[in-house]
């Protein structure tokens, strides 16, 4: 993917913002691709989990929090477990939901689920869908 | 043995199945489930965000529960849950600032007693997992019953059954609070030997079903289902064991639309783990067996490895 990048960008607060809302050190990241790789869900992600933390580290709020990545991440930890630095990324992903929802960024928004399949689905679905979905 | 239990929301309204075979199984083992006399939703995912301990407070206060019973264990028989609680309980052991925030929060609870009438508004400070271990019913069977002796009580091997453990997520990551090796997991495996079958090892065993994704895009969570399903028979398993109810949705009621999406699918009958264990010691197949929540046939499948009610 293309990126315009700038120094203003780089500079931004970001990285430290994070660190402050989850605890996790986005730069420690160094690109191995063990996250994405263990990843379930990575096939209908637009942002590959190693490319969210690459973009953080450039500062690219809009890419980040725009993307449909931040929101198909259910905390499964496979790519925690094996992160050899030692990211938590669903930590991360749960702040990101955090700042896009307080920011105003396009979100997916747990109304959309419908009745039918709250009525089906059983209860720690529900609540963890719910939770998730307006962190 | 007398233990604490804690079933969790699912349990008492869709996985009537894993609760009732659950208890059938524990009776059959002489080990005593005390139910908790009051408890909530622990809230199903753990709050990440450490800085936001509200989320904590569900399942400190279920713990701190188990304590008033007298209790230094409790076991629960949900994913979700014993995922939640391991957490909060070794992260406020470990945070002494946490622990007191939590239960300066959880001090100002006030109860009335239901037989004397009286409110009560003291409560002991509990200091995480050093006062109460969460324990999952696999661990209370490996480490509390063994397998050894569980093996010697059953009554009904499940000779030749071929089974695929599926272990899913929150058993086992995050790594701190995993119950087996992240990675190589064998407590089913193990747990299955003894029942008589036959485990079956295949890739997709510690692999995520996709989890509430499927309640907030149905249609894109079926991949990972179909793949971890699909490998299982690749292997040639007959069935698969599972122990969270909603892999269990997603990999048992959702088989249907995983066939709409991917016509090659076939399939598979799909069990909760105590359901077999409970089978295997004895319980009647209508005790043992949650027929309504088995949209998949299986009692012919059942039928073929000799287990059949005797008075039918």
């Amino acid at each position: 993917m293309r990126v315009d990048l700038s120094s203003d960008e780089i500079r931004s607060s970001l990285v430290a913002e994070i660190e402050e809302l989850c605890g996790q050190d986005v730069l420690k990241c160094y690109q191995c691709g063990r996250c994405s790789a263990g990843c379930p869900i990575v096939e209908e992600m637009d942002l590959l989990p190693n490319q969210v933390s690459r973009l953080i580290q450039l500062g690219l709020e809009q890419e980040v929090l725009n993307s449909k990545t931040v929101w198909l991440c259910v905390s499964c930890f496979m790519c925690q477990s094996r992160c050899p630095q030692g990211v938590d990324l669903p930590t991360l992903m749960d702040s990101l939901r955090y700042l896009a929802t307080k920011r105003g960024y396009d979100r997916f928004g747990p109304n959309e689920i419908d009745r039918e399949t709250i009525m089906r689905a059983p209860q720690q679905g529900v609540v963890s869908a719910y939770r998730k979905l307006s962190s | 043995m007398e233990i604490p239990y804690y079933p969790g929301c699912t349990l008492k309204v869709k996985a009537t199945a894993l609760e009732q075979s659950t208890v059938a199984a524990f009776a059959a083992l002489n080990v005593s489930l005390k139910e908790l006399p009051r408890w909530t939703c622990c809230g199903a995912v753990y709050p990440l965000m450490g800085t936001r301990i509200a989320g904590l407070a569900a399942p400190i206060r279920i713990l701190r529960e188990a304590k008033l019973m007298g209790s230094d264990t409790m076991v629960t028989a949900c994913a979700f849950c014993f995922n939640v609680l391991k957490r909060a309980n070794r992260d406020i052991a470990a945070d002494p600032l946490c622990k007191r925030r939590i239960n300066a929060y959880l001090a100002d609870d006030v109860r009335v007693d239901e037989a004397t009438n009286e409110k009560i508004m003291q409560w002991p400070e509990y200091a995480g997992e050093d006062d109460v271990k969460v324990l999952h019913l696999l661990e209370l069977l490996r480490d509390r019953v063994g397998f050894g002796k569980l093996s010697a009580a059953v009554k009904k091997p499940l000779r030749g059954l071929r089974v695929a453990p599926y272990y899913g997520c929150t058993l086992l990551r995050p790594k701190e609070i995993a119950l087996d090796d992240p990675e190589q997991p064998v407590i089913m495996h193990d747990l299955l030997r003894s029942l008589g079958a036959e485990p079956v090892d295949f890739p997709f065993l510690n692999e995520c079903c996709a989890s509430f994704l499927s309640l907030a895009k149905p249609e894109t969570a079926l991949r990972p289902s179909y793949q971890i399903v699909s490998s299982a028979e690749a292997e040639g398993a007959q069935v698969l064991a599972v122990t969270c109810p909603l892999c269990y949705y997603n990999m048992e009621s959702r088989q249907s639309e995983i066939r709409e999406q991917y016509p090659d699918f076939k399939g598979m009958p799909v069990f909760y783990f105590t359901e077999l264990l409970a089978l295997a010691l004895g319980v009647s197949l209508d005790q043992a067996i949650g027929w309504k929540d088995h949209t998949v046939e299986v009692r012919g499948l059942l039928e073929s490895v000799g287990l059949r009610d005797r008075d039918k």
